[in-house]
């Protein structure tokens, strides 16, 4: 299987996004944003349906909107409490606007499929030094804003006297879900990110007690599924996508269960 | 003197929220936060700690480290973290993954004086109400504060554990020398431990001794009872 240079291919930037939805989604799930990233991984795919419509990369039109975006639900959210109308109003009119995107560009259908779900088999070495590198800001941006982002997740309420530097970390974070996101729908597609980011994540949450166990279970998570996901879709030929999902799911209801059973 | 305000003004936009506060509290002693919600005990506390700044007069707080248990949180059972990693989250600075030496003998200390040395492997979503409220209170010491403000710390306990938690704040405050602000409307209940109050009322602020909380009590015990009586 890996005398194949597009299984190579499909294996590291699987890795690599597992390893960026690991850490991502432990923060996303903590400050129960979940739902704005699903929203957020629409609207990447009417920001890569623009751009390719307009001759751009499909992954620089989906950073360009979902960074725009984030930040324009985040500023919302400050003032409306009530955020997850102003998302769901948001990434409404973000999956029209692909459609008709789409549509402008006379957009090949499989270009199409491949923002949607995915398109990890067909990923070239350039894709890959371009997914390191996003890969790479994020974790360090993340890394270095780590305690304020600990505490902004995990305990927002008992943020106090901040200085302009933790003030900045909300907007540090919401710009890396937007690039978390346009990096892992390369792999799994923008309809599926919640597979990635949230689900390992969210099981992770029933296991760990620490913010660092909880990063390493859901990156052992993540990566599990698309070890084996991208294994078994190898060995018959359907969608890697797909594989992940059901991998992830089973993990996530496994863990539910065990929880409620223990406590 | 901890704090120290002379014809101090808090105002919210174009709203004057409370003026001429004249107040003077000495170091180490446990205050009643009084007053009816939206009396202005928030917004007071908030410019104690620098964050409104919409104030004039003169407003001296003479504390080094500040610690804060906020009234709201929200903490459902799936809540992830160990009571240990929820009071080191206060360690808000820098990059570092895990805590180092000083930080988690701050945190074991903080522990032990909120009696949860033995919780601190127990996640904060699995544990009593009482023990909850502890934890919020051992995050604030984390940081060794000499003012630690409690806002409605006991409101959502049971009689049992809401002494138990003064019981804790004012041992704290006799051995530590700490002064503490406990923001309540339970006056009944905080009259036993208070070394005076603080009571916020149609604009100013009140500040009383000990005694004077007792009259204060009966005053406004009574005064309710009668309330309830007529509204039947």
């Amino acid at each position: 299987m890996f005398s194949y240079d597009f299984m190579q291919n499909a294996f590291i930037a699987g890795t690599i996004v597992s390893i960026v939805a690991g850490v991502i989604g432990t923060f996303v799930v903590a400050r129960n944003y979940a739902f704005l990233t699903h929203s957020l991984s629409e609207i990447g795919f009417a920001g890569a349906a623009f751009g390719l419509w307009i001759g751009w990369p499909a992954l620089l039109g989906m950073m360009i909107a979902t960074s725009t975006a984030s930040l324009a639900i985040g500023a919302l959210e400050s003032t409306y409490t009530k955020h997850d109308n102003v998302t769901s109003a948001v990434s409404a009119l973000a999956i029209g606007m692909g459609i008709l995107f789409l549509a402008l560009g006379h957009t090949s259908s499989s270009a199409a499929t491949g923002i949607l779900f995915g398109s990890v088999l067909g990923i070239s070495h350039r894709d890959l030094y371009l997914l390191i590198t996003l890969a790479a800001i994020v974790l360090i941006t993340l890394l270095f804003n780590y305690r304020a982002l600990r505490q902004l997740s995990f305990d927002e309420a008992g943020i106090f006297l901040q200085t302009w530097k933790q003030k900045s970390v909300r907007y540090i974070f919401l710009i890396m879900i937007a690039l978390s996101i346009s990096i892992s729908s390369q792999l799994v597609g923008s309809l599926l990110i919640f597979v990635l980011v949230t689900l390992p994540a969210a099981s992770a949450k029933y296991y760990a007690k620490t913010t660092v166990q909880l990063i390493g279970m859901a990156i052992t998570f993540a990566l599990f599924g698309t070890w084996v996901g991208l294994t078994i879709a190898y060995l018959t030929d359907l969608p890697t996508s797909f594989f992940i999902a059901v991998i992830e799911v089973l993990i996530y209801l496994i863990s539910v269960l065990q929880f409620k059973k223990n406590a | 003197m901890i704090i120290k305000t002379k014809n101090f003004r808090v105002s919210y936009g174009d709203k004057t929220i409370l003026s001429h506060i004249n107040i003077e509290v000495p170091a180490g002693q446990f205050l009643a936060v009084l007053g009816e919600n939206g009396a202005g005990k928030t917004s007071f506390i908030k410019a104690l700690t620098g964050e409104n700044n919409q104030t004039q007069g003169l407003l001296t707080v003479n504390a080094k480290q500040i610690g804060y248990v906020p009234q709201f949180r929200d903490i459902s059972r799936d809540y992830p973290l160990s009571i240990t990693e929820f009071v080191g989250l206060n360690f808000n600075q820098g990059s570092r993954l895990w805590f180092t030496k000083t930080e988690k003998s701050a945190v074991e200390q903080a522990l032990k004086r909120m009696d949860l040395t033995t919780l601190g492997n127990q996640r904060l979503g699995l544990v009593s109400g009482g023990q909850k409220q502890r934890a919020f209170v051992a995050q604030a010491l984390v940081k060794n504060p000499d003012l630690l403000i409690l806002d409605e710390s006991t409101a959502s306990l049971d009689h049992e554990h809401k002494v138990q938690l003064l019981e804790n704040v004012r041992h704290l405050q006799r051995e530590k020398n700490m002064t503490v602000l406990f923001i309540t409307h339970e006056i009944k209940l905080v009259a036993d431990f208070a070394d005076g109050y603080l009571l916020f009322e149609n604009g100013q602020v009140k500040q009383g001794s000990s005694d004077e909380l007792q009259t204060l009590t009966t005053d406004l015990t009574t005064r309710h009872s009668e309330d309830e009586v007529r509204n039947v």
